[in-house]
Order: structure tokens, then sequence, then C-alpha cells
């Protein structure tokens, strides 16, 4: 069993990470043997094809799935094994979550979106308040910030959802196709930010696209292929395609 | 703050679902509290109805009646010494005109009768009130008063059989021969230094004055019976020869032992020729709990007593009151209920329904970091202030139903059935059944503070029971099933 090469401290350590889906016959293994390490600070991009096992593996490291076969184990602690509590806790304050369709709350405004993820921290309203600011002025909207998600663009909604993914400060970014739904322009717009938190916040940034451009950004890539994890590519074979199954 | 904003976002922008759910539960509180009303409304006016039949604080009566068996069997429950008092109190059967001097001779006798009570002695008074649970007793005797007056004709007629002798409280009869007037009322004699209990107490004063603690003749007259004469308050009246003072009028009950007149106990024994007797015992029970097992107790004691509690006599009422109240109690109850489980239902159907369509939204927040219970609490937040708005709504319908039912409420008659014994119309002492007596209340549907609070309060209940069902199925979702079934 090999592992791919990590230069930094190790954050997430997966062994024999497995994630099945529904019963006899019928079963899936949406995630299947992947070994990997995920180093601090690094910035890992998560390519392969639709129904590779991108998200599943990406929920699996923000626990907000569990493992059915190995395990997941963040900072030495098998995520799997974590209650209810302590994972909502993990999902609060360290991991920051930007997804595709980037899941703000229509009734609330940017603002308040961003809110959302700081309510729970029992932090005083002055200082949610003076934070919410900083982080909307920190992606560009701090003259959006009382407008609905329905009065901003796309790129600009994901701008809220990366803001209110860094509310908290979190040490692991996951981000889910984040410029799925954008135009070229704005989704390099918002790669940048992402690739900056990276660099220069020390965060560590696992990215999933089907995007060989924005992949190859990442300070390393992962391929993905019917739930296993291909040995490490480069852009140009991404594109290609091609059986680099690890053993 | 920013939770109960975002409850108040969310509330906005399901604005229609909002309602509906609100409404759905404020259909339901109305019901109840239309309902409740209603029958608060019948309690009331039963009670009204009632609260002349029991008396002021008399939780039962103690008598010793008497069944006349109309088959020739006299009164086969009384031994021997008890028939010789009854016919010592009650005289003669008949008196003879003959007897009463010559032809054209002036005449005028007054005699006491025993209406259908034996009497018994006053001791039995105090017996009653060393029992268990007893809290106060007073003795109370009634009798028909009968008046006789005339000249004595040159052919002597025997009075006829139900001509000399009307029913108790039907007033002056003159029924005998022409030149004979006879007089029958019914007078209750009133223990006047025990006033909280008695055939009358001063609440039950309309006019005048209850008795003085003096020895002074004074009379409490029956207001109907005083219209009918023309008495009012100061004037005299005549019983057994005395004249009595008429100082104050009373409402006299609606059945039971109803009289005429009252006056002081001891002076109607005096003039009855019955000192030391009373036929009636008044009783307050030192709780309602305990009448019941009072009630046996004393008929354990008292030989042949008669007990009679304030429910026996709410058992005699009938009519549209006692038919709109089992309704009410029934009928009304149900599907008071079958409205609030509804509503309850309705409630938490349209929770359900609405956190199945924020699914991505509930799966988001699990995302984000929000605990389960954080998850619950505002979903049970909104659906409890849906309660409240609900609840508002629904004692603003139940306030318009108790209002529609004061409005146009039908008017609803009582009737008490009399529980004396049913002698024939002229029984061998001159007494005649009660008859069956009715009175009119107006139907209202009163709502009160508690009963606001409560309808909100079942509201709220609704809403939190919503709130628990749909919060607690959003908590149960996995963050990553509910993000998955985005796309």
């Amino acid at each position: 069993m090999t592992v791919t090469e990590l230069t930094t401290t190790p954050i997430y350590e997966l062994r024999a990470a497995g994630r099945r889906f529904g019963q006899g016959g019928a079963q899936v293994n949406a995630v299947r043997e992947v070994d990997l390490e995920i180093g601090e600070g690094e910035f890992v991009a998560l390519v392969g094809p639709s129904g590779s096992g991108k998200t599943t593996l990406l929920q699996l490291l923000g626990g907000l799935d569990r493992t059915t076969d190995g395990e997941v184990l963040f900072e030495g602690r098998d995520l799997a094994t974590l209650g209810d509590g302590a994972l909502s806790a993990l999902r609060l304050r360290t991991f920051g979550f930007v997804f595709q369709q980037f899941n703000l709350i229509p009734t609330l405004t940017a603002a308040q979106n961003v809110e959302v993820a700081l309510a729970p921290t029992h932090t005083g309203s002055a200082e949610r308040q003076a934070r919410v600011e900083a982080l909307l002025g920190s992606v560009g909207l701090a003259g959006r910030a009382g407008h609905l998600p329905s009065q901003l663009s796309g790129g600009e909604q994901q701008r809220v959802a990366i803001a209110r993914a860094l509310a908290n400060e979190p040490r692991v970014v996951l981000a889910d196709e984040p410029t799925g739904n954008l135009d070229t322009t704005t989704g390099e717009e918002i790669i940048e930010l992402l690739t900056s938190l990276s660099s220069e916040g020390r965060q560590t940034v696992v990215l999933v696209t089907h995007n060989p451009e924005i992949a190859r950004r990442a300070s390393r890539v992962l391929q993905m292929q019917d739930g296993r994890l291909l040995a490490p590519a480069v852009p140009e074979e991404l594109v290609a395609g091609g059986d680099r199954t690890r053993s | 703050m920013f939770y109960v904003s975002y409850i108040f976002s969310e509330l906005r922008r399901r604005s229609g679902r909002t309602i509906l759910t609100a409404l759905g539960l404020a259909l339901g509180v109305g019901l109840v509290v239309t309902v409740s009303a209603l029958a608060s409304g019948l309690d009331r006016a039963q009670g009204e109805v009632l609260k002349p039949l029991t008396g002021v604080g008399t939780d039962m009566t103690v008598t010793r009646p008497i069944s006349f068996d109309t088959s020739g069997g006299g009164f086969p429950q009384l031994s021997e010494e008890e028939r010789r008092q009854l016919q010592e109190e009650n005289g003669p059967r008949r008196f003879g005109l003959r007897n009463l001097g010559k032809p054209g001779t002036k005449f005028s006798r007054d005699d006491f009768v025993a209406a259908t009570q034996l009497s018994f002695p006053a001791s039995t008074v105090s017996t009653i009130a060393g029992l268990a649970g007893v809290a106060a007793t007073a003795g109370g005797l009634t009798l028909n008063a009968i008046h006789v007056e005339g000249t004595v004709p040159q052919e002597t007629q025997q009075p006829q059989r139900g001509g000399v002798f009307a029913a108790p409280g039907a007033g002056p009869q003159v029924v005998g021969p022409r030149n004979v007037d006879i007089d029958a009322i019914t007078v209750s004699g009133v223990d006047q230094t025990n006033r909280e209990l008695g055939a009358i107490t001063p609440g039950q004063i309309s006019s005048g004055r209850y008795f003085s603690d003096s020895d002074s003749r004074e009379a409490v007259l029956d207001a109907a019976y005083a219209a009918r004469q023309g008495i009012t308050v100061g004037e005299t009246v005549k019983l057994g020869g005395k004249p009595f003072t008429a100082v104050g009028l009373a409402k006299t009950p609606l059945g039971g032992q109803s009289s005429d007149v009252y006056v002081k106990l001891a002076q109607l024994q005096a003039l009855s020729d019955r000192k030391g007797r009373v036929n009636t015992v008044y009783v307050r029970a030192k709780s309602s709990e305990q009448v019941g097992s009072l009630a046996r107790h004393i008929r354990e004691t008292v030989d042949g007593a008669s007990v009679t509690t304030a429910q026996d006599l709410a058992d005699r009422v009938t009519g549209s009151l006692v038919d709109a109240k089992n309704l009410a109690g029934k009928l009304g109850t149900a599907l008071a209920l079958v409205g609030l489980l509804s509503a309850f239902l309705i409630a938490s159907l349209l929770t359900l329904s609405s956190v199945a369509k924020r699914v991505r939204e509930l799966g988001t927040l699990k995302a984000l970091g929000w605990s389960q219970w954080l998850v619950v609490r505002q979903v049970s937040g909104e659906a409890l202030l849906q309660g409240l708005l609900g609840g508002v709504l629904g004692v603003l319908l139940g306030l318009a139903g108790a209002a529609a039912i004061t409005a146009f409420g039908p008017e609803l008659r009582a009737t008490f059935e009399s529980a004396q014994t049913a002698l024939p119309r002229l029984g061998p002492f001159g007494q005649g059944a009660t008859p069956t007596a009715s009175t009119d209340v107006s139907l209202d549907a009163p709502v009160s503070a508690s009963l606001v609070a409560l309808a909100v309060g079942l509201a709220l209940l609704g809403g939190l029971i919503a709130g628990a069902v749909g919060g607690l199925r959003a908590a149960r979702l996995r963050p990553a099933d509910a993000l998955r079934r985005l796309d």
C-alpha cells in the first residue's frame, strides 16, 4: 500500500476508507479503499468524472458522513467514532464548507447568511456584526451586506458562501465544485480566493472540481474513479484520462 | 436575537403556509373556546336555577317523608307510635260544621297540618350535628296552615273531598259552601339564629329584611305569594289567628321546600302546638367530597330519614336547559376534542411538509455546525410562533362564537319535578302534591380570562407538538443525506 507523497504535517490520514450505500445486490461502493494523507496548509484538488466518489470523499473528510469501512482520522481521531455533538463542534469550528449551489438561506440577507455560521458560537452580537462586516469586506461584498441572495449574482452568492465558510476561521476548507455554477471569469476569482487561503492563512483546502485548469492551481491533485483514488496526476493526464489506479 | 429574526424571516417567506397552519390551529382552538364558553354559560344558567333550590350553603336536607298507600293500606312504613303522632299532629280528618254551633253562628278556626313529612324531635338536629363531616345544622318546620271561617249554614254541608283543601301554594281558596271561606297556605318555621342555613337565608331576601333576633312576630313572604295577595312589606298578615308583620319578601325556590310564608321556628312550633319538633333538618357538610358518605351515614342514623342532596335536586331539573347541557357536555366536548386533535394533526403535517421542503436548508445548517438541538429549536420556534398566531386567531374566533351564542342563543327552560311524595289531590290531612314548576333562563357564553389563557396555551401546545415532530425529523437528517438530495 502506498500513500501519496506528503511534504507537510498530515492533518488527515485515511486508511482503507470506504463508504457503501444500499444492501445486498443493490450495494454501491461510493468510496473504496482510499489511503491518503493530507498535510496542514495543503491545497488539494480532487478530480474525476461524475459519480467517481469525489463528493462522498469530501463529505467523509468534513464529518458530514461516516465511513462504512476503514477510517478517516482527523488529527488522529477517527471521525466515524465521534458523536453528533463532537462532529457538530468540528464542523462549526474546524471545517468550512463551500457548496456548488451556494446553499445560502434565501430569506436571510448576505450578512445574516454569514452570521448563520457565527450564531452557534455564542459570540456577542456586536463582535459578530463586526466580524460579518470584515468577512464580507474581504470577499469584496461590503456594500451588499443587506441584499438577499436573490438580489446577488452567482459569483456574489458564492463569495457570501465563502465568507460564511471562513466565518469561524476554520483550519480546513472543503469546497465542492465551487465554480460549477459560475462563468469562467467569476470562477477564476473564486479560485484565487481559495488559493490565497492556503498560501496566506495556512488553511488546508480540499477542492472538488471537474475543471483541469482549476485543478492545476492546487499543490496536489488527486484523481478518483469508481470510488478509488488513482495515482497522482498532472493536468494534461487528467484531460487525456487513463488508468492510474494506485496499488 | 439572530434566531428570532431568522424565525420571522422564515415565517414571512412562507406566509401562505404560516397562515394556513395558524388558521388550522385557530379553528380547533376557537371551537374549544366556543364550546367551553357555552358549557360555562349552561353551568351558570343551571347554577342560577339551582341556587334557590339548594339554598345558600345547604348541602342536603333531611326529612321523614310519608308515603301513602292509596289502595287503602294507609301508612305502612310508620310504626304505631308514629301513626299516633301523625294523628295527633294533624287532628281529625274532617270537622263537622254541625259541631261549630247553631245555624247562623259565625265561626273561625285555624289548623296546622303536616305537609308530606312526619315531624321528629328537635334533638335529631343535635344528633345529626354530632356526626362526623357535619359543619352545621339547622332545624325547620313546614306545615299547611288552614284557616276556615264562615257561618254555620241552615243545612249543614260537609265539605266535599277535593273541594275544601287545595294544593299548598295555590293561594286562598273559597271552595266550600258559599258561606264558608277556606284559606290554605304553606308556612315554614325558620331558625333565625342560624342565618346561613334554613328554608330561607338573608341572601334570598329580595325586598325588606331578614328576621330580627327579637321575639316580635315577623314574617317573610314568598314574593310571588305576596304579589298575588297584594301584600307589601310592612303590612300585617294573620297566621293561626295571630298578627305577623311582613318584614321582607323572598325569592321562592323553584321546587322543594317552598312555602308561602316564613316565620320564626319557635313561633310556628308554638302556634301549631309542635313545641320541640321539626320536620326538616338543613345540613352543611365540611367538604363537598363528604356529601355522599354523610348522606349515607344520616340515613343509617336517623330511622326512615330521606336525605336530599343538592345533586338530587339538580337531577330533578329537566327541560331544554338540561338537554342543552347534556348536548354541550357530550357532543360539544367530543366536537371540541376532535377539532383540537384535527388542528394539532394539521399543524404537525404542515410542519412536517415544511421540513421536507427545507431539507437542503436544514442540511446546510448542520453542515455549518448547528447542533441537532439548535435545529430542533429553530423549527420548534417557528411552529411555536405559528401556534401563538393560531391561539390569538382562535381566541378571536371563539369570542365571535361566544358573542353569537349570547346574541342569538335561545331561552332555555328548566323544569323542576317535585320531590314531594305525591299524595292524592285531597289527602287525609288536606295536603296536595306540589306542582311541577318551570323557569326560563337566557343562555349566554361567557369567555373568562382563564379560558383565553387555556386557548392560547392549547395553541402553543399544538405548535410545540408540531414543532417537536417536525424538529425531530429535521434533526435526524444526516447532513450528507440532506445535501445529497440536492443533486
